[in-house]
C-alpha cells in the first residue's frame, strides 16, 4: 500500500465533489415542473450573488425554495448515514453493521410518533411547531443509543457482539411498540407516519432545521475523522490496537457517540432511509481501499451523491406523485448488496 | 381547541400577499366599477382548524387537495376556478381532467407552486399538517376544513362558499341539503334505528368508529353502528359481531354487483355464516359517496334509508325520487353515479375486498 499523501486524498475527494456538483445540477433541473438549464444557471448566479429577490421567473420559487432545500437535505442526510455506516462497520468490526443496526431508527420513530401525539395536546409557538417531530425523533434516538450502550456493556467494557445483539433486539422491541401505537391511537396526525417510517425527504424542512443538521454533521463527522488512524488499527483487533498504543475505550466512545448523533439527526429529518449507510462505505472501500482517512470523506461524498440521485428518482419517476426514497434505495441497494456478497465469496 | 396548532403566517406570506395586491388591482377595478371606497386586496379569514389566514379578496385560482373538497367546489358551481386537484379526485368525472398535483398525503409542492394558486384547500381528516406547514413556508395561502358530522359537512360547505365569495350558492345548497335531511328525519322519526355493521374492509374486518362522519351519516339514515369505538377505523373481531348480531351489513360501493359477489363469498365463510344478517341475506349497499365529507353524502344517506326502512317510502313516491329536484347552481351531472371508486378520503383502504 502506498503511503497516503494529501494530494491523493484531495484528488479522490475532488473527483467525487465534481460528480456531486453535476448530480446536483441535474437534480435541480429535473422535477414535476420543467425548468430550462439556461434559466437555472441564471437563477443560480443570482442566488450566489445574493440577489434572490431579482428572480422573477415562474420557477424561481420552485427551484430556490422547494428543490434546492430538498437537495441540500439529501446531501447532508446521505453523507451522515454513510459516515455513520462506515464508523459502525469499523467499530463493531462487522461488515453488516449500518446506522440502523443498533435500533436507532426505531427509537427515533417512537420519539417522532410520541411527538406527533403530544403536539395535539400542547399549544406550541409557531416557530417551535415544525421542530417538535424532529426533536422527538432525536430524543428517541438518543435514549435508544443510551439504552443499547448499557445493554452492550460487559464487565465495564463494550463487547461488540453483545452490543450488536442488544441493538437488534431493541430494534425489534421498538418496532412492536410502533405497531401498537399506530393501531391503537385514533390520532389523525399519525397519517404522515408511514411516509416517515419508509423514509422521505418530501416535506419541506424549516430552514433552522437544515442549519442544525448541517452543523451537527460537520461537528460529528469531524470528531470521527480525528480517530481515522485509530480505526485503521482497530480493524486488526482491539487487543492489537491497544498494544500499538490506541486508546481503545476513548476511540470507542467518540465514534459511538458521534456516529449515533449523525444517525439521529439524519433520521429526525428524513425517517429511516435504508441501505445508504450499509452499502456506500462498501462501495467506497472497493474503489479507494479501506484506509479510514480516505474512506470517511469519500463515504460522505458518495452517500450524498447516492441519496441525491435516489431522491431525484423518487420525485420524478411517477411525477406528480412520489415514491418513498427508502423504497428507491432498497430496490437498488438489495441487488447491489447481493452482488457484493457473491464477489466476496468467489 | 385547535387540534392542528395554529401557526402565524410567515413573513413570506405577507410579501406574497403584497404582490397579490398589485396583481389583482386591475381585476378589482372591473369588479367594483366606480362607487364606494376601493375594496381591500386581501382579507383575513379563520379556517376550521383555528388558523387565521390572509387570503386574496378575489379568489380565482384554487388547488384542492381532497376529493371531498373538489366535489364541494363543483357543487358550489365554482369548478372553473379549480386549477388543480389530486389524482384521487374522480368525481364528478370532469374533475379527472383537471391538472393533477399528486396524492392527498404527498402532494407535489412544485406542481402546486407552478399552478400559482390564490388558495389551496385542505381538510384535516385527510391531509397532513406537514403539507400546511410547507405551504406556509412557501407563502401560499391555504384554508383547511374539518367537518365531523353530516351537519358540519353542510355548515362547512356554507362557510367555504363565503370564503370563495359565493355565499348565495352556499346558502341555497345548504338549504336544499337541510330540507332533504329534514324530510328524511320526519319519515324515519318514530322508527327504531336498525343496528348495522358498516364494513370498510373484510380482511381484517374494519368498521367505523362512533366519532366519524360516516357513523353520523348512518344515524341520519335510520341506522346505528353496533361498533362503539372511539378509534376512527377500528379493527373489530368477528366473534364480537356474532355476539352482537347486527340487523344489516352495510357496504359502501359505487356498483352493487361487486358487493353481491363479495357477499356470496362471505356467506360461505365459517365465521360469517353464523351472522343472522348473512344467513338471511340482510345487507345494504350505500354509495361510496358516504366515504367523502361532501354534499353528495346526503343523497347516499337517503338511498341507504330507503333500503333499511322501505316501509316508510311509499312506492308511489319512488319514481319522483328517481329524478331528484336539481339545484340550479349545480352542474347537471352532479347527481350522476360515480364511475370509479378509488376513493382515498379515508386514511385506510376503503375499497371493499371484492374490488381488490
Amino acid at each position: 500500500m502506498r503511503p497516503l499523501t494529501l494530494g491523493r486524498l484531495l484528488l479522490r475527494c475532488g473527483i467525487l465533489a465534481v460528480i456531486l456538483f453535476l448530480v446536483v445540477v441535474i437534480a435541480l433541473k429535473l422535477g414535476a415542473v420543467q425548468v430550462s438549464l439556461y434559466g437555472l444557471g441564471r437563477d443560480l448566479v443570482r442566488v450566489l450573488l445574493g440577489q434572490s429577490s431579482a428572480i422573477s421567473t415562474d420557477y424561481g420559487m420552485i427551484v430556490v425554495d422547494i428543490r434546492l432545500p430538498r437537495i441540500l437535505l439529501a446531501i447532508v442526510v446521505g453523507a451522515s448515514l454513510s459516515v455513520a455506516g462506515a464508523s459502525f462497520q469499523a467499530l463493531l468490526r462487522n461488515p453488516l453493521a449500518d446506522p440502523y443496526v443498533l435500533g436507532i431508527s426505531s427509537g427515533a420513530a417512537v420519539g417522532a410518533i410520541l411527538a406527533l401525539m403530544l403536539e395535539n395536546q400542547l399549544s406550541l409557538s409557531p416557530e417551535f411547531a415544525g421542530l417538535s417531530t424532529p426533536l422527538g425523533a432525536f430524543l428517541g434516538a438518543a435514549i435508544t443509543i443510551g439504552a443499547v450502550y448499557l445493554l452492550g456493556r460487559r464487565e465495564g467494557q463494550i463487547d461488540s457482539t453483545t452490543l450488536l445483539l442488544g441493538g437488534v433486539i431493541t430494534a425489534s422491541f421498538l418496532s412492536a411498540i410502533i405497531t401498537f401505537l399506530m393501531s391503537t391511537l385514533a390520532g389523525g396526525n399519525l397519517r404522515g407516519a408511514p411516509f416517515w417510517l419508509m423514509g422521505s425527504l418530501s416535506t419541506l424542512p424549516p430552514r433552522t432545521l437544515l442549519y442544525i443538521v448541517g452543523i451537527g454533521f460537520l461537528v460529528a463527522a469531524g470528531a470521527i475523522y480525528t480517530t481515522a488512524s485509530d480505526l485503521n488499527l482497530l480493524l486488526a483487533g482491539e487487543r492489537e490496537a491497544m498494544h500499538l498504543g490506541v486508546d481503545v475505550p476513548r476511540v470507542r466512545i467518540v465514534v459511538y457517540l458521534a456516529a449515533s448523533i449523525l444517525t439521529g439527526l439524519a433520521v429526525s429529518v428524513s425517517g429511516s432511509i435504508g441501505y445508504v449507510g450499509l452499502l456506500v462505505p462498501h462501495a467506497m472501500r472497493l474503489l479507494f481501499g479501506s484506509d479510514h482517512r480516505v474512506l470517511l470523506p469519500t463515504s460522505a461524498l458518495g452517500g450524498a451523491i447516492v441519496l441525491v440521485i435516489a431522491d431525484t428518482l423518487a420525485r420524478t419517476v411517477v411525477a406528480p406523485s412520489e415514491i418513498s426514497v427508502g423504497a428507491v434505495t432498497a430496490l437498488v441497494g438489495a441487488p447491489f448488496f447481493i452482488y457484493l456478497l457473491r464477489r466476496r465469496l468467489s | 381547541m385547535p387540534v392542528w396548532p395554529s401557526i402565524s403566517r410567515a413573513r413570506a406570506a405577507v410579501l406574497f400577499a403584497a404582490s397579490l395586491l398589485v396583481s389583482i388591482s386591475p381585476a378589482r377595478a372591473q369588479a367594483a366599477p366606480s362607487s364606494g371606497p376601493p375594496e381591500p386586496a386581501t382579507r383575513d379569514v379563520l379556517d376550521e382548524v383555528g388558523r387565521t389566514v390572509r387570503i386574496p379578496f378575489t379568489i380565482r385560482r384554487i388547488v384542492s387537495l381532497a376529493p371531498s373538497l373538489t366535489e364541494t367546489l363543483y357543487a358550489l358551481g365554482v369548478q372553473d376556478r379549480l386549477v388543480g386537484d389530486t389524482v384521487y379526485c374522480d368525481y364528478p368525472p370532469d374533475a379527472q381532467k383537471k391538472p393533477k398535483v399528486g396524492g392527498a398525503l404527498d402532494p407535489n409542492l412544485e406542481q402546486i407552486a407552478a399552478l400559482h394558486p390564490d388558495l389551496v384547500l385542505l381538510t384535516k381528516g385527510l391531509n397532513r399538517l406537514d403539507t400546511v406547514r410547507a405551504l406556509e413556508t412557501l407563502g401560499i395561502p391555504s384554508y383547511a376544513t374539518d367537518p365531523h358530522t353530516v351537519d358540519e359537512i353542510i355548515s362547512s360547505t356554507e362557510r367555504l362558499a363565503v370564503v370563495l365569495n359565493v355565499a348565495e350558492a352556499g346558502k341555497s345548497l345548504a338549504h336544499d341539503l337541510q330540507r332533504q335531511l329534514g324530510d328524511l328525519e320526519m319519515k324515519l322519526g318514530p322508527l327504531p334505528p336498525k343496528r348495522v355493521l358498516f364494513i370498510v374492509w373484510t380482511e381484517p374486518l374494519i368498521s367505523v368508529g362512533k366519532n366519524t362522519f360516516i357513523a353520523d351519516a348512518l344515524r341520519k339514515a335510520g341506522a346505528v353502528s353496533i361498533v362503539d369505538s372511539s378509534q376512527d377505523w377500528p379493527q373489530v373481531s368477528l366473534e364480537e359481531m356474532v355476539h352482537l348480531q347486527p340487523d344489516y351489513l352495510v357496504f359502501a360501493s359505487s356498483h352493487s354487483g361487486a358487493v353481491e359477489n363479495n357477499f356470496e363469498a362471505l356467506a360461505n365463510r365459517s365465521g360469517w355464516r353464523i351472522l343472522d344478517a348473512v344467513h338471511d341475506r340482510r345487507y345494504a349497499v350505500i354509495s361510496d359517496a358516504v366515504d367523502r365529507p361532501a354534499p353528495r353524502i346526503v343523497s347516499a344517506i337517503e338511498d341507504l334509508a330507503r333500503q333499511l326502512h322501505p316501509e316508510v317510502f311509499s312506492p308511489a313516491r319512488a319514481p319522483e325520487k328517481a329524478a331528484p329536484p336539481r339545484n340550479p347552481i349545480e352542474p347537471p351531472h352532479f347527481h350522476a353515479k360515480p364511475v370509479t371508486m378509488r376513493s382515498m378520503t379515508l386514511p385506510r383502504p376503503t375499497e371493499l375486498s371484492c374490488d381488490r
